[in-house]
């Protein structure tokens, strides 16, 4: 219960309260946003559409899993898996056998590229055909033997392909030409082939691996029933899915995208949690201060620490709820607009719903709330602990400086945030970016409790060179100096935008130019053969080596490993490389730093690292490494050479043959070529040109298919500079504004003392661009700080700052500032200054 | 005992009619020798530390009586606020004693004192004595609602129809002249019946006929209501309203006048001003 005085304060004057509101709202605004995405993360599913006609489907689990000792407890980690993970052929026979299953049909899919005769198809096995129910079968003709195909009724008519028809399809296990043996219905999934069995096995590039098995029961058996029985006679080899959970199987990307959702909506959410309670203190804290002598009345009539602290955190959370249900709807839009973004680049698929449920909103506001109590009980801390006297005479002038225990802990938070840096040195990439925002924080929470020391030595630095500006700058040199505290609420937001948005955006440019850089020297191929469709035919850099004037083609094979760092799973995308290693520096020139390029291949078991990955390793040439395949199969192979052009290009090499058969789609995705010494390019351009379905660039064509992820990881760290960064950015104008209008008796003073509108107006302009130099100087650091070590991590290089990208940031923060003060000074300058005196703060 | 003292006195308050004086028509200098209101022995406090600290009072030993009305002179610098947040709780003493109604508050914990300032001490100061988002009434009746008492809003009325406010009372502060918020922030002092009233400078930010309102109200409120009123003022016309003028220099009491004359006081204190303030210790 309070004594209803938060109640009258807050209806009498809600203007003082709308900067607090603001902040709150937009607090709520992206609590709501990343808590739908984290909701979508975890509920995430997709409706089963092939196997809607199996009730129960068995197949292998998308992920590598791992547990591990953390303290007392063992704690299984995983990580969804860069490719397909398949089940064992084996499983059909076995499940076949079960009393209560009437079918259990294989079913593995695999990519063919179009060709002049047929579009792109899905190539199965004769098997799966019946999955989609009773009408999925033959319609015309037979089933395919060797040699042979089945398409589907609708592709065939368009085709113009009957029964008796060849043509020829390239599939990962090889091109081959077939005759169309009948057709089969119309599929749902698009344009099918179905080829004999045991064809298919041996073309799917994973021979004695399925995708899947759909398992149908005997009349009479339940679901529940069938599932029992199929899970027992499984075991550990696969798992089993009923329902909705179909719907994972048909589209193993949703594991990618539930985590990436996850991972965004929660590490994200957190950080952005934090700003906001981050962001609410400090605007609380002003709006308390600028009223401490309410306080000190209070105090000396006779209101208790307690009751003090109880009524400003009263008000704050008499705002809270208000600001959380106002920030609700802008946070769904964000959350809207961040999702379809996501689908639109692929990250997740389509088909799946944005998972608005109350959940979000409600975290909103408890967050806003406990943010709000947060902020109301810490800024209430200096008024309730005052003692009355002391409390009238510090309300008229600042407090005398910051107290002990507030020095003492934003230096243990900076040794934090530097131990913090420091240990991210030592970390590799993924791990090093993660913590990144973590160091940022530590040093916002530094820069927050040390802010007055801070703007009373920018005041000190900054106010030599503004005494020189004549009066304005003067006035602005003392009034800087002997109001240090409300310096440092203005420049705290300036520095959280700085800082945040630095990092964010410089480390991301950063991967960009490290990994523009790593291709452009990398890739030393004079030409480049890229696929339209899912991926180069089986054997085409072995045809392109034959193209005259061609001296080596080496087929690139992109996939991914998942390995163990700093006690969690990562994935890395690596590349699988066919022909002749001693040929490889022809194409790639990828900085070897030691063993060679010229062992990958010599055993299947072999393997060269970038000097990233090898770190994270802590392994040499001739160690062997743990690691997951694409499909999550283990394997150790041996280092063979470590190299530094990681980025970009592929964390690590593999010879095409460890990886082929462990991927989704077995194809090569590019083809690098160098031309013999004298050939002429022109002509060899034109050569690789006749290879069908193919396009050839120079090398600057690799750069466009470089890796996904982080291209997407990249955009994931502008939208959240994006959001952090206005979110700080609106702090910081209303900070700025709330400091001005406080000032509302000094300007009048200073206008009956005879200073100038003019001078007024230069004084606060002088003291707007010291609040921005000071926080962008001591964001600069703090992302400097950061990103030295984790752009050593990531990218081995040190943080690129691209103008571009400086100088917006810089000008944007000045012009906010100016902005921001200038506004509400006009407004100040507009009341006569007789009345501005007598006005009642 | 100090205890069962107050209480006897509360009752005697709580069954006095409105208007009436309780201690019997208290003329100038009538001074009941019974406990008095407040007390100081030997009160010393100064600031800061080693070669720079400033000794604001360098032992004061002072009683003043119930129903007396005090004021407290001196020139800047002399310890008249310090005085006053010593005696009034709101600042702790180094050394020495301070009793009220017989209680020495100077061993109470803050808690304790921030108890005692809401239902014994009533506070007039120079200015920013209203809460802005409070209305009249409300503000002069914030002591019993901090100190979750029943808020009396009959005793309420009558202290604002006292001090000539009875129809403001649903204003806000922003709404009254200067005087008339010195005037509400009186209602408020008196509001828990104190033992004591201490005004700092209540006609500090005054024009001089508006001071004259708020000095009479103060004075009635000694001679009518049985108050005890202690005043810090620099103002010999103010010090004239008052019993008794004590005279602070140097951090200690130099000097007093029974019912001052605005004169007499004036005289005092330019003697005061000229003497150097070594001369006074």
């Amino acid at each position: 219960m309070t004594n209803g005085l938060a109640r009258s304060s807050v209806r009498f004057r809600p203007a003082s309260f709308a900067g607090t509101l603001v902040a709150l709202v937009l607090a709520a605004a992206v609590v709501v946003a990343c808590g739908a995405l984290l909701q979508t993360g975890l509920t995430a599913s997709l409706k089963a559409e092939r196997y809607a006609a199996a009730p129960v489907v068995v197949a292998a689990d998308q992920s590598v899993k791992i547990r591990m000792k953390v303290g007392e407890d063992t704690e299984t980690i995983e990580q969804a898996t860069p490719e397909r993970v398949r089940a064992d052929a084996a499983l059909v026979g076995r499940l076949a056998a079960l009393p209560g299953v009437a079918a259990a049909r294989p079913d593995t899919a695999f990519p063919l590229p179009a060709t002049d005769r047929a579009p792109a198809l899905t190539g199965r096995g004769f098997a799966a055909l019946g999955i989609a129910g009773p009408g999925d079968t033959l319609v015309e003709g037979r089933a395919p033997g060797a040699n042979e195909v089945v398409l589907d009724a609708d592709t065939a008519h368009s085709a113009h392909l009957a029964p008796g028809a060849s043509l020829t399809l390239a599939a990962p296990g090889g091109t081959a030409s077939y005759r169309v043996s009948g057709l089969a219905a119309a599929q749902q999934a698009g344009p099918t082939a179905w080829f004999a069995d045991a064809t298919a096995d041996r073309i799917s590039g994973h021979p004695g691996r399925i995708d899947a098995i759909a398992v149908q029961p005997r009349e009479g058996v339940s679901t529940a029933a069938l599932a029992a029985q199929v899970r027992q006679a499984v075991g550990g080899a696969a798992e089993t899915f009923t329902g909705d959970d179909r719907g994972t199987v048909e589209h193993p990307a949703l594991g990618d995208a539930r985590q990436m959702l996850m991972a965004l909506g929660g590490t994200f959410g957190g950080y952005a949690t934090m700003t906001a309670i981050f962001v609410v203190m400090s605007t609380v804290a002003l709006a308390t201060g600028q009223r401490a002598r309410e306080f000190a009345l209070l105090r000396a009539i006779g209101a208790t620490p307690r009751q003090i602290r109880r009524t400003i955190a009263a008000e704050a959370m008499l705002v809270a709820p208000l600001a959380a249900a106002l920030g609700i709807l802008p946070g769904l839009a964000l959350a809207r607009w961040w999702f379809g973004q996501l689908v639109e680049r692929g990250a997740v698929p389509a088909g799946l719903r944005l998972d608005v449920g109350p959940l979000p909103m409600l975290a909103a506001v408890l967050a806003c709330t406990l943010a709000a109590l947060t902020a109301g009980l810490l800024a209430a801390r200096r008024p309730s602990r005052m003692r009355a006297a002391q409390a009238l005479g510090e309300a008229a002038a600042e407090p005398p400086r910051p107290g002990r225990a507030r020095t003492v802990l934003g230096l243990v938070f900076v040794a934090g945030g530097i131990a913090a840096a420091v240990v991210a040195t030592s970390l590799d990439g993924a791990k090093a970016a993660q913590t990144a925002l973590g160091v940022v924080m530590c040093f916002m929470l530094a820069v927050a409790l040390l802010g007055p020391r801070l703007a009373r030595a920018a005041a000190v630095v900054l106010g030599t060179p503004l005494r020189a500006g004549g009066a304005p700058g003067s006035l602005a040199a003392d009034n800087t100096r002997a109001n240090a505290r409300r310096l440092a609420s203005a420049i705290t937001p300036i520095v959280l935008v700085t800082a945040f948005c630095g990092t964010l955006l410089v480390l991301q440019s950063t991967v960009r130019h490290t990994s523009g850089e790593n291709v452009r020297a990398g890739v030393t191929a004079d030409h480049v053969v890229g696929a339209t469709g899912p991926g180069l035919p089986a054997g085409t850099a072995e045809r392109a080596a034959g193209v005259r004037g061609v001296d080596t083609a080496v087929g690139v094979l992109r996939t991914g490993v998942v390995f163990k760092n700093a006690g969690r799973l990562a994935s890395a995308p690596v590349l699988g490389v066919d022909g002749d290693p001693a040929r490889l520096p022809k194409v790639l020139d990828l900085g070897v730093r030691s063993g060679s390029l010229a062992d990958l291949g010599r055993a299947p078991d072999t393997i060269a690292l970038s000097t990233t990955m090898a770190d994270a390793f802590g392994a040499k040439v001739g160690d062997r490494v743990p690691l997951w395949l694409g499909d999550g199969t283990a394997v150790r192979p041996a280092v063979v050479a470590v190299y530094q052009r990681g980025l970009g290009v592929g964390q690590a090499l593999l010879p095409r043959a460890a990886v082929a058969e462990h991927v989704t789609a077995g194809y090569d995705s590019q083809v690098l070529v160098a031309d013999a010494p004298g050939a002429d390019r022109a002509a060899v351009a034109a050569g690789l040109g006749k290879l069908a379905e193919a396009s050839v660039t120079d090398r600057a064509g690799f750069v466009a298919q470089s890796d996904k992820d982080l291209e997407i990881s990249g955009w994931a760290n502008t939208v959240m500079a994006g959001v952090l960064g206005g979110f700080a950015a609106v702090s910081a104008a209303n900070t700025l504004v709330m400091t001005v209008l406080d000032r509302r008796r000094e300007v009048a003073l200073l206008r009956l003392a005879g200073t100038t509108r003019g001078q007024v107006r230069g004084m606060m302009r002088w003291e707007a661009l010291l609040v921005a130099v000071t926080g962008l100087a001591v964001g600069a650091a703090i992302a400097g700080i950061t990103l030295v070590p984790v752009a050593r991590g990531v990218a081995d290089s040190t943080p690129y700052v691209p103008p571009t990208l400086a100088l917006p940031l810089v000008a944007g923060a000045v012009l906010l500032c100016l902005a921001a003060t200038g506004l509400p000074v006009r407004a100040l300058l507009r009341t006569r200054p007789a009345a501005l005196g007598t006005a009642r703060q | 005992m100090a205890r069962r003292q107050d209480r006897s006195r509360t009752d005697e308050y709580g069954t006095a009619p409105y208007g009436s004086d309780p201690y019997g028509s208290a003329p100038h200098g009538a001074v009941p020798p019974a406990a008095p209101a407040i007390e100081l022995r030997g009160v010393c406090r100064s600031y800061g530390r080693g070669e720079t600290a400033v000794r604001a009072l360098r032992g004061i030993d002072l009683a003043l009586a119930r129903g007396s009305f005090t004021a407290v002179m001196g020139p800047s610098g002399s310890g008249k606020s310090t005085f006053l947040q010593c005696a009034a709780g709101l600042d702790r003493p180094d050394a020495g004693q301070v009793r009220l109604g017989g209680e020495d508050i100077t061993a109470l914990s803050e808690n304790r004192l921030t108890k005692l300032r809401r239902s014994r001490i009533g506070f007039v100061f120079q200015a920013f004595n209203l809460l802005p988002s409070l209305t009249v009434e409300q503000n002069v009746l914030l002591p019993q609602r901090l100190a979750g008492e029943r808020q009396d809003r009959s005793r309420a009325r009558q202290l604002l129809e006292r001090v000539g406010l009875g129809e403001h009372a649903s204003r806000r502060p922003g709404q009254l002249s200067g005087g008339q918020q010195q005037r509400v922030a009186i209602a408020r002092a008196l509001i828990t019946r104190p033992d004591v009233v201490f005004a700092d400078e209540p006609t500090g930010a005054l024009d001089t006929r508006t001071a004259h309102e708020v000095l009479d109200l103060l004075r009635q409120a000694v001679d009518s209501l049985g108050a005890t009123v202690v005043m810090v003022t620099h103002d010999p016309v103010a010090a004239s309203f008052a019993d008794r003028a004590l005279f602070l220099a140097g951090g200690a009491l130099v000097d007093e006048l029974p019912y001052p004359s605005p004169q007499a006081v004036a005289d005092r204190m330019v003697a005061l001003t000229a003497r150097p303030v070594g001369a006074a210790a």
